[in-house]
């Protein structure tokens, strides 16, 4: 009778679970449609599961227990339970088995406890998450009870059996009630995310990284421009804002919110999951908001506005992302936070006409001069007069083909681009520029929502390059090298693209470049977000360092978790005001270092720091640092 | 003083034999006294070097920039002319009194004499039509408006007028283009000159395209450089430049016309002509302007603000007291001290203030791209070897701090006492 | 409630020559947006094929209507007759201050008004409607100064640089916005025609050395006048008093007529 009543118990609570959990489905499949491998997504979800997930998850080693723990010993018991149902299933054993299963799912709840309760991470919401260690520990105890006692033969009187039951019941129905709307929402939905996320190519089984943002059909006169209202999104996109679990990870990894302005990419998220509720509000939820905004002043409703002055997310937040993705490396349920920005962001540009004054102003200028700060073309090379740079005209071949960017018209990054010219010289690298022919990559554009100008540049620039032969595009912008490398490809540019980083190192490695001074002296590296997180690069730039003979020192937040100069996605022009500037932190970090000089590998991220008020350690370019350590000895 | 100049093509007409064939023919015999006149003036070397001769001796010195040209060789009018008897020395005395008796033609210049005041463009728009008016041995009338008592008399002689027609009261008014078109279109009518010419500033220029309109004829307006051949203006966005003759109506952008050097004309009043106009424009006033609230790219005088500044308090009773528009430098508005629309430099706004001071600004490359086109800088710095000092007209090594007081308590004192 | 036409032009950005929208014409535009709605009429003339019409539309403008004609016709008598034929006659028209890319003379709206009977009034930057069909006007003059002037209506103003910033355009409802083309019949611009073209080229700076009541005009002001404005005059004073170097401003504020007398 005990099993009968605990198995039906389970298999009641599981039903209504999965009842609800069709009704919460019905939210986001009002969403667009994707194109979804429904199939090959289902069996490659637990093996991104187990890879993926587990990876991020374990840069902190203990909750990466409590989940085995918890959700090992969960989904254990919730299989032996619902077997109790089969009479014959009902052996001594097979409770001993529960018992042991939800022992080890005690330990993980109260490990969720301990965590919850003693360890307070300041990032962890409230309100319906607090009853989670009481539901997890409640449902594990009293079934563990339960189990033991019927392994045992069943000691104890049967109303008290019973009773325990029920309250395993009620833990029950609070973790699995809470898969519709409360803490263990991201178990299921985190699932069917992996299953059917938007970006399988950034998985194991994919290409492990896929960063460039996807294309917006311009050709086609009804095709959504963004996102205006939740279901513009994808439902394979919504269904991965249900499966935030609100951990709070991209909080604390966001530079903007750290600066105070008034961006927290959890309430982002939560913001694009509460706008699925018609008529309600965001009082609900109980972590921290976007610093300076109140909370419960917008209605929801999934054909509402979402961003607007009086809607649920304001402009300032939506234009304070600098699209550094640390919120995305840091999300263990793999959400896109920095594609739902730029959708957002193309609404807001395209449909609205809704970009930040000066961004807007700059986005002008790209249109009618293809640079963003209103220059000519062939005043792009003004800075090289005297280096003769070679400019190899359409139908030409060379081997390195040099793209400049907009750093060619910025008296600071001119120097570094010097520097840069004169190692290749040095080195014997065979090398030309596009000259007037090289616009802009469109980079700015597409960060600000600007896909029309963004997609215009980019195809202009592939005819350019079409046109000419070379083995490789060598840039030392970062920006340029991710357009050119992930997001060209997609409009029909393929080339081998690579960081002067990169490039650098091969020069020394190979002996072209001789270290003749070595740099003797520590130096901290700020590494790019759009060099380490978006492409993965963090190497190079730290061996080119070690070649020349720097003691490297590392800074807190580096490599693929560094921290963001405040200058990417447009973030400089839309100048949202926060409580510090977000380059100032960075240099915090340097100072702490110790290290006089700051070596930086892109020209945004020199400009940025360099911004910063003296004293502060000296901001070199990699190139720059290279030129003096390689000079050649009388 | 100089030879009979001969003219070379207007000779050549002279001979040419009409046969109505397609090939010219010229008669050899006939006499070059026959010439007429081609109507084109025609520069005469010797006179003009004559005329540029300051001293002969102990070593010759020639001025070529027109100021020792006391009036222009070429002039048919009757000359009294006591100074330039001997050119040993340069003439700085009483320049010479040209009378124009009779005319060919007049040439109208219309002035704005702004609040009473003949502004620099004024001038150069007497300037103007003081050479058309020569080219045509015509005669330049000034256009001006007869104001209040307080305005003071004005030496319309000095200026190169001719003839001077007192225009309406109406036009002493704070802003009456219509009346002032009016009062054009009228003398116009009454007087038919050859060439109109307006200056090119807000008011002028209104003035001039209202008249314009009245009467039906084209305005080259901005008139970037002029000759009496030959008129030229901006056009095309900037990018392109149009020339022709000169026309009737025509205005004059600052700065395009060299004003003119000492002279005398005899500036006899003309009769005034009776105007009628029912303005439509009513209750014109100015409003008053909160240097604050003024564009940085509008505004004249900038009060900018640098790293070196910490007494915000006095920085803005200093912005009061001058009366000057506050800006900084980024990381001032980083700082939030003043809003973003405040910034100065490459990254904020680039102005072009005529007076630009500078309190703690050290003056990185963005910032002195963004002050490209001020016109006169000073600069307060405690570092002597600061980028701002070196780009400063007057450069001051002391500390913000300190001078930003003092300064208030100046202006207080002087405007007070 | 008032009906307006607005006159856009296609400007010419000046750096790379590209059609753009024109700066003033733009502000136009985003001026007759921000009045209470009315009927909004807006007309180019010109060919139709420019893609800056297009930025127009992209402001918000649902239709834009084009006298489709070729380069170098006046288009004063088209415009004319186009809105003449308006009914019900709009109470305001508003264009910029100056085109960019044409003749640039700024005569156009002058011919219009005079030709319409209507006032006009230049260099607007804010424009309020009272109830007894008049208008109050504020006009932008140099360094700043604002003047304001009451009008009835019908008028014509032109738009000043610093009115405010016409709103971005945008790529979705610039596609959207229809463009209807009028072929009509202009006569070729003569006055034009009789002009000499040429690419502009900037004229060295014309120094006013030895103007009346200036220096000499010697070879030393010359090259003073020729080099001050690149490089400070470099009057130094190394660490004077706080009275010192109060004095010293002063002094050089009162001589660039920067203080109020």
């Amino acid at each position: 009778m005990i099993a009968a009543a605990l198995s039906t118990v389970t298999l009641t609570v599981l039903l209504v679970g999965l009842g609800l959990a069709l009704v919460q489905a019905r939210r986001w499949r009002a969403g667009r449609s994707a194109k979804v491998g429904v199939w090959a997504g289902l069996a490659a979800l637990p093996a991104r599961y187990l890879v993926d997930v587990h990876e991020v998850v374990g840069r902190t080693p203990f909750n990466a227990r409590f989940h085995a723990l918890t959700a090992g010993g969960f989904l254990a018991s919730l299989a032996l339970s619902v077997a109790l149902a089969l009479p014959p299933l009902r052996h001594p054993l097979l409770w001993g088995l529960l018992a042991l299963t939800l022992a080890v799912m005690l330990a993980g709840g109260m490990m969720v406890g301990y965590r919850r309760r003693v360890l307070r991470p300041a990032e962890l919401s409230g309100g319906r998450f607090s009853r989670l260690p009481l539901a997890l520990t409640g449902f594990s105890a009293a079934f563990l009870l339960v189990a033991l006692d019927q392994s045992a033969g069943g000691i104890l009187p049967v109303w008290l059996v019973l009773t325990l039951v029920a309250v395993g019941g009620w833990g029950l129905a609070e973790l699995v009630f809470g898969v519709w709307n409360g803490p263990l929402k991201h178990a299921v939905h985190g699932a069917l995310h992996l299953a059917f996320h938007p970006r399988p190519a950034r998985f194991h089984d994919g290409a492990g990284r896929d960063t460039g943002l996807r294309p917006l059909d311009l050709a086609q006169a009804d095709a959504p421009l963004g996102a205006g209202q939740a279901v513009d999104f994808a439902w394979n996109r919504l269904l991965g804002f249900d499966a935030c679990v609100q951990c709070g990870r991209c909080e604390s990894a966001c530079p903007a919110y750290a600066a105070g302005l008034p961006l927290n990419p959890k309430k982002l998220v939560q913001d694009l999951v509460l706008s699925l509720d018609d008529g309600s509000d965001d009082r609900a939820y109980a972590g921290h908001g976007h610093p300076g905004r109140p909370v419960g002043a917008a209605v929801t409703g999934p054909t509402r506005p979402l961003v607007g002055a009086d809607a649920l997310i304001h402009p300032d937040t939506l234009w304070a992302c600098t699209t550094c993705r640390a919120c995305v490396q840091e999300c263990p349920m793999m959400i896109e936070h920095v594609d739902a920005v730029v959708d957002l962001r193309r609404f807001q540009t395209l449909e609205r006409g809704a970009t930040p004054v000066k961004a807007a102003g700059v986005l002008e200028e790209l249109r009618a001069t293809d640079t963003p700060s209103g220059r000519a073309l062939d005043r792009r090379l003004d800075w090289a007069v005297d280096l003769r740079l070679p400019v190899l005209a359409a139908g030409e071949t060379c081997d390195t083909l040099l793209w400049l960017g907009d750093g060619a018209f910025d008296l600071r990054n001119q120097r570094s681009l010097r520097a840069l010219v004169l190692l290749l010289r040095r080195a014997g690298v065979e090398f030309a520029v596009l000259g007037a022919a090289e616009l802009d990559c469109g980079d700015v554009a597409r960060r600000l929502g600007d896909e029309a100008t963004f997609q215009d540049l980019a195809r202009r620039n592939i005819q350019t390059l079409e046109a000419r032969r070379f083995r490789r595009i060598v840039t030392a912008d970062p920006h340029a090298f991710h357009c050119l490398r992930n997001e060209y490809p997609a409009l029909g540019g393929r080339w081998t693209v690579q960081h002067h980083s990169a490039v650098l190192l091969e020069l020394l490695t190979s002996g072209a470049l001789t270290v003749t001074r070595p740099l003797d002296g520590p130096v901290a590296y700020h590494d790019p977000c759009y060099l380490g997180r978006y492409n993965g690069e963090i190497d190079a730039p730290r061996a080119v360092l070690d070649a020349i003979g720097a003691q490297r020192r590392e800074m807190e937040r580096s490599g693929l978790r560094s921290r963001c100069c405040g200058g990417g996605g447009g973030a400089p022009l839309t100048d949202v005001v926060g409580e510090r500037r977000i380059p100032d932190m960075r240099m915090d970090d340097a100072r702490a270092t110790g290290a006089p000089t700051l070596a930086v590998g892109c020209p945004t991220c020199t400009l940025m720091l360099e911004g910063v008020v003296e004293p502060r350690p000296q901001v070199a370019e990699l190139a720059e640092l290279v030129l003096t350590a390689t000079e050649p000895t009388p | 003083m100089t030879a009979r100049r001969r003219d070379p093509r207007a000779e050549r007409a002279a001979r040419v034999v009409p046969t109505g064939g397609p090939r010219l023919r010229l008669a050899l015999t006939a006499s070059d006294s026959a010439a007429p006149a081609s109507g084109r003036p025609r520069r005469d070397p010797r006179a003009r070097r004559a005329d540029a001769t300051v001293q002969t001796a102990p070593r010759l010195r020639l001025d070529w920039s027109g100021k020792a040209l006391a009036a222009p060789a070429t002039t048919s009018a009757a000359a009294v002319s006591p100074a330039v008897a001997g050119r040993g020395v340069r003439a700085v005395a009483e320049p010479v009194l040209r009378v124009i008796d009779a005319p060919a033609c007049l040439v109208f210049a219309v002035l704005d004499r702004a609040d009473g005041a003949l502004s620099a463009l004024d001038r150069q728009v007497m300037a103007a039509a003081r050479l058309l008016a020569d080219a045509l041995d015509g005669a330049v009338v000034a256009l001006a408006p007869d104001g209040p008592e307080d305005w003071g008399p004005e030496d319309w002689g000095a200026l190169g007028a001719d003839r001077v027609l007192p225009m309406p009261a109406a036009w002493a008014q704070e802003h009456a283009p219509e009346a002032r078109a009016a009062a054009v279109g009228a003398a116009m009518a009454r007087w038919s000159p050859v060439h109109v010419v307006f200056p090119e500033s807000q008011d002028g220029g209104d003035v001039a395209r209202r008249v314009a309109a009245v009467v039906g004829e084209r305005l080259f307006a901005g008139v970037e450089s002029l000759s009496a051949q030959c008129v030229a203006r901006r056009a095309g966005g900037g990018s392109r430049e149009l020339s022709c003759a000169p026309p009737r109506l025509l205005s004059i952008a600052a700065d395009a016309v060299a004003p003119l050097g000492p002279l005398r004309h005899e500036a006899r009043p003309l009769d005034p002509v009776a105007v009628a106009c029912a303005p439509r424009l009513g209750a014109a006033r100015r409003l008053p302007v909160d240097p604050d609230g003024v564009g940085l790219g509008e505004a004249d005088f900038i009060l900018s603000a640098g790293n070196g500044v910490t007494d915000w308090a006095a920085f803005a009773d200093l912005g009061r007291a001058l009366g000057a528009t506050r800006a900084g430098s980024r990381v001032v508005c980083d700082a939030g001290h003043l809003p973003r629309d405040r910034q100065v430099g490459a990254s904020g706004m680039v102005v072009s203030a005529r007076s630009y001071l500078a309190f703690g600004i050290a003056g990185a490359p963005q910032h002195l791209q963004g002050i490209g086109g001020v016109g006169h800088v000073i600069a307060i710095n405690t570092d002597l070897h600061a980028a701002m000092i070196k780009r400063a007209d007057l450069a001051i090594i002391a500390d913000a701090q300190a001078v930003m007081p003092a300064l208030i308590r100046l202006m207080r004192e002087r405007t007070h006492g | 409630m008032v009906d307006v036409a607005v006159l856009l032009s296609v400007g010419r950005h000046p750096v790379s020559g590209r059609a753009r929208r024109a700066p003033t014409d733009a502000r136009a535009l985003e001026l007759a947006l921000s009045l209470p709605p009315g009927r909004r009429t807006a007309l180019h003339a010109g060919s139709p094929d420019s893609p800056a019409l297009r930025d127009y539309l992209g402001m918000g403008l649902a239709e834009l209507t084009v006298l489709a004609m070729a380069e170098g016709r006046d288009p004063t008598d088209a415009l004319l007759a186009r809105l003449r034929a308006l009914s019900p006659a709009p109470s305001i028209l508003l264009t910029g201050n100056r085109a960019e890319g044409g003749e640039d003379s700024g005569m156009l709206p002058y011919s219009l008004a005079h030709a319409l009977g209507w006032a006009i009034v230049p260099d607007v930057v804010a424009l309020t409607l009272n109830d007894d069909g008049s208008a109050e006007l504020v006009q932008a003059l140099a360094r700043g100064q604002r003047r304001a002037l009451r009008v009835a209506m019908p008028f014509v103003v032109t738009i000043h640089p610093a009115a405010p910033a016409p709103r971005p355009s945008a790529f979705g409802p610039a596609r959207r916005g229809r463009i209807t083309v009028e072929a009509v019949d202009a006569p070729e611009d003569t006055a034009l025609a009789a002009c000499a073209v040429r690419p502009w080229r900037d004229r060295p700076k014309r120094l006013t050395v030895g103007a009346p009541g200036g220096g000499s005009g010697g070879a030393l002001d010359r090259l003073r006048a020729a080099t001050e404005a690149k490089a400070g005059q470099g009057r130094l004073l190394v660490g004077p008093t706080p009275d010192e170097a109060a004095r010293a401003i002063y002094d050089c504020l009162q001589e660039q007529g920067m203080l109020p007398r």
